[in-house]
């Protein structure tokens, strides 16, 4: 029993002790090794690595077998030094190429031996050579282009010499600092040229090489060069780049020169100058406001002066009608009203333009809208046998406004238009009867635009507005009447106008309107008597002068010679109107052009123009009211000049 | 022979006479061109020899290419490599297996192992391309290069023969230069159980066998004409 127990404590002893201690280490055979890899760097010689399993504990040795192709012999690793640890190296005896070797490492220790996979390896394929060596870079110049010369040799173990090995090769390239390498395959050559350099700068070059049929070696030691800075070559493309941008400046500049004018009206357009008849800018600038103010008033300026108006309406003859006198007048002031409203609209188009008066134009229009406003009113609310009997009094009326050029027994000329006998202050704007029809074209074309009684203007008006002969130029006359810029275009303004067109068309289709000659604009030479007032008496009387306007175009009105001269102002009446009397009077039949006309009995002596205008005007209003002594209608002849009457003391 | 010339592709044919048929007369065509023949020229050995390194060249490119897909496709175990003990039916031909012995041999003994080693392969591998091109498993790709290979070891072998005939115009080799193989050489007969197996070790064995032509005529090249890339 005893020994039992004892062997028992033995064996008790014995497990204590072999067995693991604390920590819990194991002795076992020693893990699988593993080959990882074989090179050979010149194809003659090769080496092969292993990485070792877990040891077991215990002191393990690894051993390299290796077995030839067709071969059973197992030969064993003769170095395991000469490459380091756990390595196997082969040299040059126990190297073949084109063979393949199975290739096994065991590794072994006290309790047993593990065998690694095997490894079939052919030495031609497992070549890596050395890096390539002596590696040279020089800067070359090359006409101020410089660029990088590359130069190597082969590893000195690999045989390329004899044909055994054919290496290429690779190198890289890249500035200091810069992260990416700019590669160049190079081939089998071993010399090399880097172009497009960056002057001043550092470049660091690496070469490797690589078998036809194997790995690629690793890379060189860097090899650090210097560009040196190239000043001139990046002057010359200074100077060029200096050179260009001088030409496109000088382009640029004579460019500009040349279209400084369009562009001096682009960026700064001109300043439009004051264009106002009558007004000096050269007083402007001289500061003399009060010279400039004198001149503004005495030359129509501002437009907005009531007593312009009031002028112009001084040439604005009413017939009075005894029966309908009221309503003429009431008809006469509308009238007024809307003539003044054209004239209030009418503006100029181009200020510049003096020759046409369009005020005193404007007159003539407003009388002949007195008219013809008159003639509407007349259509409306009469019947038609009063229509009839306006009518005759119309057509007297008209044949007095004709101013006398309806004298003529053919009835040719049939120019209903009064004519604006005005004189304006400037002299050069004087309107005067056209000694020519040229003059009249002139003046047709210079009263163009804002004219609206514009001799020739008219007169092509009649041209053209009226198809027929037997047309009266009632017609084209009343339409222009009121035309304010447009003569051409018929605006709403013309309806009455042409109301009374139609009217006219029937009531003064005696009224023969002569047709001009075609082509030629009508030559407006009205047997028009002009008036000027020449002073005022002291007896606060307007004496008023004819002026004898040079008639080169009177043929067949021989009658026009004759001038009615009103130039006395017989009186003022209690309804502001100026009353202006005929000096000279004329006792044969035309003594008074509108008594012929008329074909009533005109005996009296004296025609007296009125003058009247719009009762808004508070300011002077000058009335010149025709008196008819009878109830045939004035001449409309004999105009005043409204301009020097602007004097006259308002009422 | 006639057979396969005709299939020979029309752009191989091009491209194989403009490399060769300059020099290299066609079967019963007009005779080697001399230096001193008008109307024809002369390639200098060099060039000669550069031409014939760039086919081998391309040549072991195509084996290796084709022996990569086979391992890749039809192999995926590698254990089975190693168990089939590979036995090229080339191995009787005596060949330098290292740098010194190649070096060692005679210039006439390399170009006439150059010539054994490509006369040894130009029916294995016609009949390994007819093998492929019946076998649905392979694709065309796979199958045309097949076909350009076995060409390109007919045109490799008529332009080893005609450096040889010009060294030994040039008086650097003896006459002694033949082409004759050892019918041991040829392939035993094929059985259809082992067809795949045998491709595998026929590729394995041509590649190989392409790589030292190619590097016996670079070996020849450099000791006989080594002024250019050696």
């Amino acid at each position: 029993m005893k020994e039992v127990m004892e062997e028992a404590v033995l064996l008790f002893l014995l497990l204590v002790i072999y067995t693991p201690d604390a920590q819990g280490t194991r002795y076992s055979p020693p893990g699988k090794p593993e080959l990882t890899r074989c090179r050979s760097p010149e194809k003659e010689t090769f080496t092969c690595w292993w990485k070792p399993g877990s040891d077991g504990g215990l002191p393990t040795t690894h051993a390299l077998y290796y077995r030839k192709e067709n071969s059973d012999t197992i030969y064993e690793c003769s170095d395991y030094h000469t490459a380091g640890e756990n390595s196997c190296f082969f040299n040059k005896n126990d190297t073949s190429i084109w063979v393949n070797y199975n290739i096994t490492v065991v590794a072994s220790n006290a309790l047993g031996s593990t065998f690694s996979d095997p490894v079939d390896i052919d030495v031609v394929y497992i070549v890596k050579p050395n890096p390539p060596e002596k590696v040279t870079v020089t800067v070359m110049e090359l006409k101020e282009w410089p660029f990088l010369r590359v130069s190597w040799e082969p590893p000195h173990k690999a045989d390329t010499r004899s044909g055994w090995i054919t290496l290429i090769y690779e190198l890289r390239v890249k500035l200091e600092g810069d992260d990416e390498w700019e590669m160049h395959l190079a081939g089998q050559q071993k010399l090399f040229n880097i172009f497009s350099l960056r002057s001043g700068g550092t470049y660091h070059v690496q070469v490797r090489c690589k078998p036809d049929h194997g790995f690629w070696s690793e890379w060189s030691s860097t090899s650090h060069i210097e560009i040196p800075d190239y000043l001139h070559r990046e002057k010359s493309m200074w100077i060029l780049i200096a050179v260009f941008s001088a030409f496109i400046f000088l382009i640029l500049t004579w460019s500009l020169h040349m279209s400084s004018h369009s562009l001096k009206h682009c960026i700064l357009p001109p300043v439009p100058g004051p264009k106002i008849k009558g007004f000096d800018k050269q007083l402007l600038k001289n500061g003399k406001s009060e010279d400039l103010l004198r001149v503004l008033v005495v030359s129509d300026f501002p437009p907005t002066t009531p007593s312009n108006y009031e002028d112009m309406l001084v040439e604005y003859l009413e017939v009075y009608v005894p029966q309908e006198q009221e309503v003429l007048l009431e008809e006469s002031k509308d009238l007024h009203d809307s003539c003044l409203k054209f004239e209030g609209s009418t503006s100029d188009n181009d200020s510049g333009r003096v020759s046409c008066d369009s005020h005193t134009l404007l007159m003539d229009k407003c009388g002949e809208a007195k008219e013809e406003g008159r003639q509407t009113d007349q259509e409306d609310s009469t019947t038609e046998a009063e229509a009839q009997g306006q009518q005759k009094d119309w057509d007297q009326d008209t044949l007095m406004y004709a101013n006398g050029d309806i004298l003529s027994p053919e009835k040719s000329s049939g120019r209903v238009k009064t004519w604006p006998s005005v004189f304006s202050p400037l002299p050069q704007y004087t309107l005067s009867l056209p000694d020519q029809t040229s003059s009249l074209e002139m003046a047709k074309q210079h009263c163009y635009s804002d004219s609206l009684f514009c001799p020739g203007s008219t007169s092509s008006y009649l041209t053209h507005l009226g198809n027929n002969d037997n047309e009266t130029l009632g017609p084209g006359s009343w339409e222009i009447c009121l035309s304010n810029r447009q003569p051409y275009s018929h605006i709403p303004q013309m309806q009455t106008c042409q109301q009374v067109r139609s009217h006219s068309d029937v009531n003064i289709s005696t009224i023969a309107r002569k047709q001009e000659p075609a082509g030629l604009p009508l030559p407006f030479f009205r047997p028009t008597a002009y008036v000027e007032v020449q002073r005022f008496d002291e007896e606060d009387m307007v004496v008023l002068q004819s002026i004898v306007s040079d008639h080169g175009f009177h043929e067949g009105f021989p009658q026009m010679l004759q001038q009615e001269d009103y130039s006395k102002v017989k009186g003022v009446d209690s309804n502001n109107m100026l009353l202006l009397q005929t000096e000279a009077m004329k006792e044969d039949g035309d003594g008074c052009r509108c008594q012929d006309q008329v074909t009533n009995g005109v005996t009296e002596s004296s025609c007296t123009l009125s003058i009247s205008t719009t009762p808004h005007k508070p300011t002077a209003h000058i009335h010149t009211v025709v008196s008819t002594q009878d109830e045939m209608a004035q001449p409309a002849s004999g105009y005043v000049d409204t301009a020097t009457i602007f004097t006259l003391p308002t009422y | 022979m006639l057979g396969y010339i005709r299939s020979v592709p029309a752009v191989w044919r091009v491209l194989v006479c403009l490399v060769f048929c300059r020099n290299l007369t066609s079967i019963g065509a007009a005779p080697i061109c001399t230096n001193a023949q008008t109307g024809c020229q002369a390639l200098s050995l060099a060039n000669l020899f550069d031409r014939v390194i760039q086919h081998s060249a391309r040549m072991h490119g195509i084996s290796n290419d084709l022996h990569s897909e086979f391992e890749q496709y039809f192999l995926p175990s590698k254990n089975q490599i190693g168990r089939v003990s590979r036995n090229c039916h080339t191995s009787t031909i005596l060949t330098p297996n290292g740098k010194e012995n190649a070096q060692r041999m005679a210039r006439e003994e390399l170009t006439e192992v150059i010539l054994k080693l490509l006369m040894a392969w130009r029916d294995p591998l016609w009949r390994f391309h007819q093998g492929m091109a019946h076998n649905h498993d392979f694709n065309n790709f796979s199958s045309n290069k097949a076909l350009e290979m076995s060409d390109m070891v007919h045109e490799l072998r008529k332009g080893v023969e005609k450096v040889a005939d010009k060294m030994q115009m040039l008086g650097i080799i003896s006459n002694s230069v033949s082409s004759q193989v050892s019918p041991e050489a040829l392939l035993p007969s094929d059985s259809a159980e082992w067809h795949l197996m045998r491709d595998y070790d026929l590729l394995y064995c041509f590649r190989r066998d392409s790589n030292k032509v190619q590097n016996y005529l670079k070996i020849l090249k450099c000791r006989i004409v080594p002024e250019h890339g050696c």
